[in-house]
């Protein structure tokens, strides 16, 4: 698993079919992260992804600050695919304050009750596939 | 609560998650297994800055360290790394003092100490915006283009192999950051102020990498001393969270960051 799109995307050309998936799944992300854009979110341009078994649900911990508002999209390049993100405080609470599902891609809002740790929960709920890319990015304001 | 226990009962909970999830997570079962992506993900620091902006107006002015021309390498490449980190910094530090001159400075500077560490072409083009922006004076742009010009370092350092040296730029970034956050909040102390400095996850973060490093830059003199510095602040910056982060805990962590920061700057 690697941390950084951009490494991934460096390493595509090894790798050809795979992370040009991984890079596929990303683009859902960020087409899903377009309307907020546009209400001033930034959009960090470090991205995360790679590819998950079905109902794996892997962990991602976060430094979150109080005072900013965060959306957070995750995308799929498989057809018929259901991704989830979910978001929890250091207390196992879920603290999302709106989610969004739909096809090859998954939102959440979070605005942060206090500056601490938080975990992202992404999961590929449906999916033909034995292992499903995924890309994660996020936006701040 | 410890990262692999809320991973390793995240993993439990798959069915849950699937549909509807869990309002909360029992953290006290605690299966065997977890998942994780990835250790942290490290704030950009426009994520700090963006907070600072809607708690006030600080006096950036006073925080600011200019470099007065552009900076050169010199020491190790760990030394390097670490100086390009609080560079890349004051940068942040120089767009909220809507200081244009500094910016362009340190916009050369990165491009100096980035060619010391053979990743000039990765940054070369986020050098130029970054100047471009400021004589612009498009601040926002700026900022952004900082950030980009960070991650953009440490991912060619990756590529080339020497992510010791990545992650030591994103904490010397750290440090300059942080010693810039306590000196703004112990000006004009507030609670929202300093529960920025709450980043427990952050310092055990950095801590673990530095812990981990492979190259001889374990062996560089400022290593120890950093883990030295975060062993110190790791008590001071609410270990749970919500926990009030007093005045005097501010200075106090602002003083070991300054410490640090002035040690790597000298040669």
């Amino acid at each position: 698993m690697k941390r950084l799109f951009s490494i991934l995307a460096a390493i595509a050309v090894s790798l050809g079919p795979v992370h040009a998936s991984v890079d596929e799944a990303l683009s859902f992300a960020l087409e899903a992260a377009q309307p907020y854009i546009k209400e001033g979110f930034t959009v960090r341009e470090d991205y995360w992804g790679g590819d998950m078994a079905v109902k794996q649900p892997k962990a991602i911990t976060h430094q979150l600050f109080k005072g900013n508002e965060y959306w957070f999209w995750i995308g799929t390049d498989e057809k018929g695919a259901k991704v989830s993100v979910h978001i929890y405080d250091s207390d196992g609470n879920l603290c999302e304050v709106e989610s969004k599902q739909k096809a090859q891609m998954a939102m959440v809002r979070v605005i942060p009750k206090r500056t601490g740790t938080y975990y992202l929960i992404v999961e590929i709920e449906k999916s033909k596939a034995e292992r499903t890319h995924w890309g994660m990015a996020y936006g701040f304001r | 609560m410890k990262t692999t226990t809320f991973l390793a009962l995240a993993s439990l909970c798959v069915s849950a998650l699937a549909q509807d999830p869990p309002k909360q997570i029992d953290v006290t079962k605690l299966p065997k297994e977890t998942r994780v992506v990835e250790d942290v993900i490290v704030p950009v620091p426009s994520e700090i800055f963006g907070v600072l902006d809607k708690l006030g107006k600080p006096n950036w002015v006073a925080v600011q360290r200019p470099l007065k021309k552009v900076a050169k390498p010199f020491g190790e490449p760990a030394q390097q790394a670490l100086y390009l980190g609080t560079v890349i910094a004051e940068g942040f530090i120089a767009v909220e003092a809507g200081d244009a001159k500094e910016v362009k400075n340190i916009g050369n500077s990165v491009l100096s100490l980035s060619t010391e560490l053979g990743v000039r072409k990765a940054v070369i083009a986020r050098a130029n915006a970054i100047i471009n922006a400021a004589d612009a004076g498009k601040w926002a742009d700026v900022r952004r283009e900082l950030d980009g010009a960070l991650s953009e370092v440490k991912d060619a350092l990756m590529l080339l192999k020497s992510a010791d040296l990545a992650h030591l730029i994103a904490l010397g970034g750290w440090i300059r950051g942080t010693e810039a956050l306590c000196e703004v909040v112990a000006r004009d102390y507030s609670r929202d102020g300093a529960d920025l400095l709450h980043q427990p996850v952050l310092v055990e973060h950095f801590d673990s990498k530095l812990k981990n490093l492979k190259s001889r830059a374990k062996k560089h003199p400022l290593v120890p001393k950093a883990q030295k510095s975060l062993k110190e602040i790791r008590p001071l910056i609410g270990l749970a969270d919500g926990a009030e982060i007093s005045a005097k805990s501010v200075k106090e962590i602002g003083g070991i960051v300054a410490a640090l920061v002035k040690e790597i700057q000298s040669k």
